[in-house]
């Protein structure tokens, strides 16, 4: 499967009268975005704003963060299943608006929500203070639950996003790379000396909420299957997670994963990057049980030399991990996982809830627990005053300073497992 | 916890639904539960099966509690 994806530089975001793309700078109608939004009647008022790299502003509480991209040529459309039809994607031509972001808030869906702060300490730790974020704010209707709002905030944020995205469809990209995945037949022909490696992507699916979506289909109630690299490029994963904002895989992380990206460079030089099993994280142990076996048995079937597990959130799907991983390895196939601590404010505790001698091979995204002070900003997108009780918040975190002390935990992407961020140690 | 109130001489069950995690820490007698948001109920089922059920998991974690072990042993509910 071949995919051309056109990256367009995106320089500037501002409100116009009319919604359109020029020169790499986004113009857009607010009256446009309101009506994709309202179309839900679940929501009941929307504010948009623009927050870019340096300005002094805190958006929080974070709930998914989305890259606007549009299908240019080939089969099916972007974000198949949810906004598109359940085509499948990942080949023809996508465009994509590199540098900007469509970032969903308003009032808190569940407790385990971010914090994206554009400038200060706060900024070096997520990497969406580096984006042009046009961010959606959304009130819902009275008493609609929260299974309810968060379904609404999650398609009112692709919507805008497919929206945004559209209008770069027949703009001239700045940069055009070509990803290709061969056949099981063809890379073994093509690549016969090289080690067959493959990415096996956990998703979270821990339900109330903690889910994700392939191809519309909600992950928990899918057993491990196979997926190729380029079919993430045009959105076939989605997030609908309202888990750990650090260590959440947001919808622009699964569209640019970068365990996918740094294996696709290598791939028929150093390696022969196979596919992606997928693989989900569910809260009955049987579930737990029966997935890793199919992602061990998808393993041994690829005939793989090595794998490259990334973990999505913390906690029982750390189970999750080490089944996958020691599974894997008893099929004679080494493994390198990566995840992220939770190894407590002083880092001394164990990191991980559950271990195995056969993970020899860990890459860790940092640990959660960390304590940041965030200094005021001038201005808040969403709503402050959740912040002590986000997950990574704690009673008392705001001082009278305006500053909120926070783990970095609450902070989008800080940990991130698929090795987003950039948090290293010297 | 298991480990410490074992520590002073009681013997405990532990019911939990990643019995893995239980086996890493070193629990001796473990009981699996339904399910990490309702580890001793099954919202699926009617009320009737589901107090049948919830009995099972008690029934079986005394008899665990009163069984002697020599390793880790988990404790299937029947």
């Amino acid at each position: 499967m071949k995919l051309e994806v056109g990256y367009i530089d995106i320089r500037d975001i501002c409100f116009a009268d009319s919604s359109r793309l020029e020169d790499g700078v986004l113009y857009l109608d607010k009256n446009a975005l309101s009506e994709i939004v309202l179309e839900d009647k679940n929501i009941s008022k929307v504010e948009f704003e623009i927050a870019k790299p340096g300005d002094s502003i805190r958006i929080t509480p974070v709930k998914d963060v989305i890259e606007p991209r549009v299908k240019v040529e080939g089969p099916g459309g972007i974000f198949p299943g949810v906004i598109s039809k359940v085509t499948t994607v990942g080949s023809g031509k996508t465009h994509v608006l590199r540098g900007s972001a469509i970032v969903t808030t308003g009032k808190i869906v569940g407790f385990q929500e971010g914090i994206i702060d554009m400038s200060g300490p706060g900024a070096d730790y997520t990497p969406f203070s580096k984006t042009l974020n046009l961010v959606v704010n959304m009130t819902p209707v009275e008493g609609l639950a929260q299974h309810e709002h968060e379904h609404a905030n999650r398609m009112a944020g692709l919507r805008i996003a497919a929206y945004v995205g559209e209008l770069g469809k027949n703009a001239v990209p700045d940069e055009t790379r070509v990803y290709e995945t061969p056949s099981i037949k063809e890379g073994l022909e093509k690549y016969p000396d090289l080690p067959r490696v493959a990415y096996i992507e956990m998703l979270q699916s821990q339900g109330l909420m903690h889910d994700t979506y392939v191809y519309g289909v909600d992950a928990k109630r899918t057993l491990s299957t196979i997926i190729t690299p380029t079919e993430l490029m045009d959105g076939a994963i989605i997030s609908g997670n309202c888990v750990s904002a650090c260590d959440k895989n947001t919808t622009y992380h699964h569209l640019n994963n970068p365990v996918v990206h740094d294996l696709l460079e290598k791939h028929g030089k150093e390696l022969n990057f196979v596919g992606i099993i997928i693989t989900n994280e569910n809260v009955y142990l049987a579930d737990k049980e029966r997935s890793s076996d199919w992602t061990a048995k998808l393993a041994e079937f690829l005939s793989l030399d090595g794998a490259i597990i990334s973990q999505e959130g913390f906690g029982n799907p750390d189970t999750d991990l080490i089944m996958n991983c020691k599974k894997v390895e008893a099929k004679g196939i080494p493994t390198c996982i990566i995840t992220d601590e939770y190894a407590g404010r002083d880092g001394s505790s164990q990191s991980l809830a559950d271990a195995d001698a056969s993970a020899t091979a860990v890459v860790t995204g940092g640990n959660a627990n960390e304590l940041i002070t965030l200094p005021k900003l001038d201005k808040v997108i969403g709503d402050l005053s959740v912040v002590d009780r986000i997950a990574g918040g704690f009673n008392g975190n705001m001082a009278e300073d305006g500053s909120i002390t926070v783990e970095l935990q609450a902070i989008t992407g800080a940990t991130n497992e698929m090795g987003f961020n950039k948090l290293s140690a010297r | 916890m298991v480990k410490e109130i074992e520590r002073v001489g009681i013997p405990v069950v532990h019911v939990c639904t990643v019995t893995p995690i239980s086996m890493t820490v070193g629990a001796n007698r473990i009981v699996p539960a339904i399910a990490i948001p309702h580890p001793l109920g099954d919202p699926a089922l009617s009320h009737e099966e589901e107090k049948a059920l919830r009995r099972r998991i008690v029934e079986t974690a005394l008899k665990a509690l009163s069984t002697e072990v020599t390793d880790q042993t988990i404790f299937e509910v029947k």
